[in-house]
Formats: structure tokens, C-alpha cells, sequence
């Protein structure tokens, strides 16, 4: 990381603190251990951004910018950038493992408990309570992407062919995207009169 | 089994770099594959396995699950490799998509596309989410009583902030005394 390590410059504002890589484990295995889906990232942004100071605020939403348009769990995302922010490669590698870690094994020994007890009844009747809730966790979030996602007839019509091409053609996700992804980004493609950037060349879409 | 792992990998490794929006949009196409195509599992094991992953971790712990039943009929040891296989494949491509676009994100910060593909991906996952909520309440609501602890949660998440793991715990201990 440090280029000139002879020449003793005051640190420049960019330069991230020096964070141990024991911290590192600490700070994203507690998240790893206590975390469920969405507001996470709000969670990061107070304990890394405001109590500990590794990043300033633009950093975090550039961050969060990034791994918005990325594939992938968003605090996973979000976790690998701060390691690689604070410590490089090996930073990243460790956030990574860190956060990963906790709910692997949770999830793990929770799993080979169903396979041993899933087809009694006491297992069973508790299975259909938790699918229940799952259900309506998933129902949540078609609304929160839906109202932040639908801003014109255009959006509904492409949440409705996703629907459809995944449930009645049995398309695969991938190909969803690929197909769907250029189509639905040249929709929104920066206007000159809305924006004055000039538009620039399209943009691959992985 | 090594053939099991290849499968695994080349599977999640796809799905790693599909999943925008969140892990979730890949739910049914993991689905078809680990059911339909593979038969690693039943509709109801799948629907299961999903619901005992959202209990911690980012979304699709589940693909943890799907590993682990995959590899299941090899033994204990070698389900725990595969979990650990399909965990790797499914998380580390995307984590280093995020190192690579980092890089180079600063140059392509002010770029207008990059608003372009967020609001032009957002209705795509939407719609992915759609059809995985579908296929959730296909193999979740049965009953009467099922429905009824599926729209409490959801009312519960659309309009307070309770912890949905206190949710899946409390789901659980009501459906054991009443459902049993």
C-alpha cells in the first residue's frame, strides 16, 4: 500500500487508518453473526463510517453505489470494499471469510437438524410456522422493490415480463438479464435534456 | 460426488454473477435446477431449506443448503464440503466483481449510466423477486392458519421494524403448539 515509505508526508485525507486485521475479524464476524437481510447496510454504515471512522460518508455511498449495480448480496458486497479499502487484497479476503463464517456454520448445523429430524412431526409442524413467516418476508420485499423500482407503465410491463418468462417459459435468471438488462437500461439511458452529461457509450452489462 | 461439486460450482458461479439486486432474484431458477434439473431435493425440502437459511446471514444462505443436500447421500463430512463448495461458488465471484469495478469506479463514477442501470435492472429483480415470493407461497401456505402467520409477517415487515429473526422464532413456537 505505501508507495514512499521514506518520505514521512502527513497523511493525506484519503489515506485509510490503519485497522488490524483481528479488528477486521471482530467487527464483520459480529455482523456476520447478527445478520438478516435488509437495514444492514445501514448498520455498517454508523459502526464503519461514524464509530470507527475507517471511511467518510462519500466513500460509503460510493461504495454502496457500486455494489448496487453489481450482482450479489449487498452486504457482502459492501464488506469485501471496506476490507480492500482498509488493508487491500488480504483485507477484503478476510472481510469476506469473517462475515461469511458465523452463518455458514448457523445455517449449516441447522440443516443437517432437518435432515435428521425434518420428517418427524414436531419438525415438521415448526417448519410450517417458519416458511410461513419466510413467505411473508418475501412478500415484503416484492413491495419494498416494487415501489422503489416502478416509476412508469415501462417498469410494470418489465416486472411483468420478468414474472412471466421466469414462471411460464421457465427462463433462467441469467438469461432474464441478458436479455431484459440492455433492453430495460436503454429505456433509461441519460437523456441530454434531462441531464447535461452528453451520453457516453453503452455500457456492457455482465 | 466430484461430479456433484462440478455441478455445484458451475451452477452458483452463474448464479454469483446474475444476482443483481440481491441474492433473492436467483431463488427460481435455484430452484428449477436444484428440483427439476438436478433433483437434488423436493419442492418441499427446497421451501424448507429456504426458510431455516433466512434465519441468519446475507440473502441466499440457502445456497449453503442446497449444497448440503446435494452432497447429502455421500456422508456428513463430504454435505458440509459441498455446503462449503456451493457457499464459495455462489459468494466469491461477485465479491470480486466488486474488487474489480472498485478499481476502476472512480473514472466511471460520474458516468449517467450508472443511474441508467440501476433504474433499468431495479423492475427486472423486482419481478424476480415476484416469481421467488410465488414460489415460497406455493410450497409455504397450505392452510388456513399458514396464510394467516404468512400475512401477520408481512404486515409486521411492511409497517414496523421487529427483527424478522424474533418473527421466525415466534413462528416457529406458535406452529409447534397449534400445528402439531
Amino acid at each position: 500500500m505505501s508507495k514512499n515509505p521514506d518520505i514521512s508526508a502527513p497523511p493525506i485525507q484519503d489515506e485509510p487508518p490503519r485497522v488490524s486485521l483481528w479488528e477486521l475479524i471482530f467487527f464483520f464476524g459480529l455482523i456476520g453473526l447478527t445478520s438478516f437481510g435488509g437495514g444492514l447496510t445501514a448498520y455498517i454504515r454508523r459502526l464503519a463510517v461514524t464509530q470507527k471512522g475507517w471511511l467518510t460518508d462519500e466513500e460509503f455511498f460510493s461504495a454502496l453505489a457500486i455494489v448496487q449495480i453489481l450482482p450479489g448480496a449487498r452486504v457482502v458486497g459492501i464488506s469485501v470494499y471496506i476490507g480492500n479499502h482498509l488493508r487491500g487484497l488480504v483485507g477484503a479476503t478476510v472481510a469476506l471469510l469473517s462475515i461469511m463464517t458465523p452463518p455458514f456454520i448457523l445455517v449449516s448445523c441447522l440443516g443437517l437438524l432437518y435432515f435428521h429430524y425434518g420428517e418427524n412431526t414436531d419438525s415438521k409442524a415448526l417448519l410450517a410456522g417458519v416458511t410461513a413467516v419466510a413467505c411473508g418476508l418475501m412478500a415484503s420485499m416484492v413491495f419494498e422493490a416494487g415501489q422503489k423500482s416502478i416509476r412508469g407503465l415501462f417498469d410494470v410491463m418489465m416486472i411483468l415480463i420478468t414474472f412471466l418468462l421466469v414462471r411460464l417459459a421457465h427462463l433462467h435468471v441469467q438469461y432474464v438479464i441478458l436479455l431484459l438488462g440492455p433492453i430495460a437500461i436503454w429505456w433509461h439511458r441519460p437523456r441530454p435534456d434531462k441531464k447535461d452529461g452528453a451520453p457516453e457509450q453503452k455500457e456492457a452489462v455482465s | 460426488m466430484i461430479q456433484t461439486f462440478g455441478h455445484l460450482v458451475a451452477l452458483f458461479m452463474i448464479l454469483s454473477i446474475s444476482a443483481f439486486g440481491g441474492g433473492k432474484v436467483v431463488l427460481p431458477t435455484l430452484q428449477e435446477q436444484a428440483v427439476n434439473h438436478y433433483h437434488w431435493m423436493t419442492n418441499q425440502q427446497f421451501v424448507d431449506l429456504f426458510g431455516i437459511s433466512i434465519i441468519d446471514g446475507p440473502s441466499m444462505m440457502v445456497v449453503t443448503l442446497v449444497g448440503l443436500k446435494a452432497c447429502m447421500q455421500y456422508g456428513y463430512v463430504i454435505a458440509i464440503l459441498g455446503a462449503l463448495v456451493a457457499t464459495v461458488a455462489m459468494f466469491l465471484p461477485s465479491s470480486i466483481l466488486v474488487l474489480i469495478v472498485g478499481r476502476f469506479w472512480d473514472s466511471w463514477k460520474t458516468s449517467p449510466w450508472h443511474e441508467s442501470i440501476q433504474r433499468g435492472m431495479m423492475p427486472i429483480s423486482t419481478g424476480l423477486i415476484l416469481a421467488a415470493a410465488y414460489i415460497i407461497a406455493r410450497h409455504s401456505i397450505h392452510t388456513i392458519p399458514t396464510a394467516i402467520m404468512g400475512l401477520v409477517a408481512l404486515c409486521l415487515m411492511l409497517f414496523t421494524k421487529l427483527n424478522p429473526v424474533i418473527m421466525i422464532v415466534a413462528a416457529a413456537g406458535i406452529s409447534w403448539v397449534f400445528l402439531r
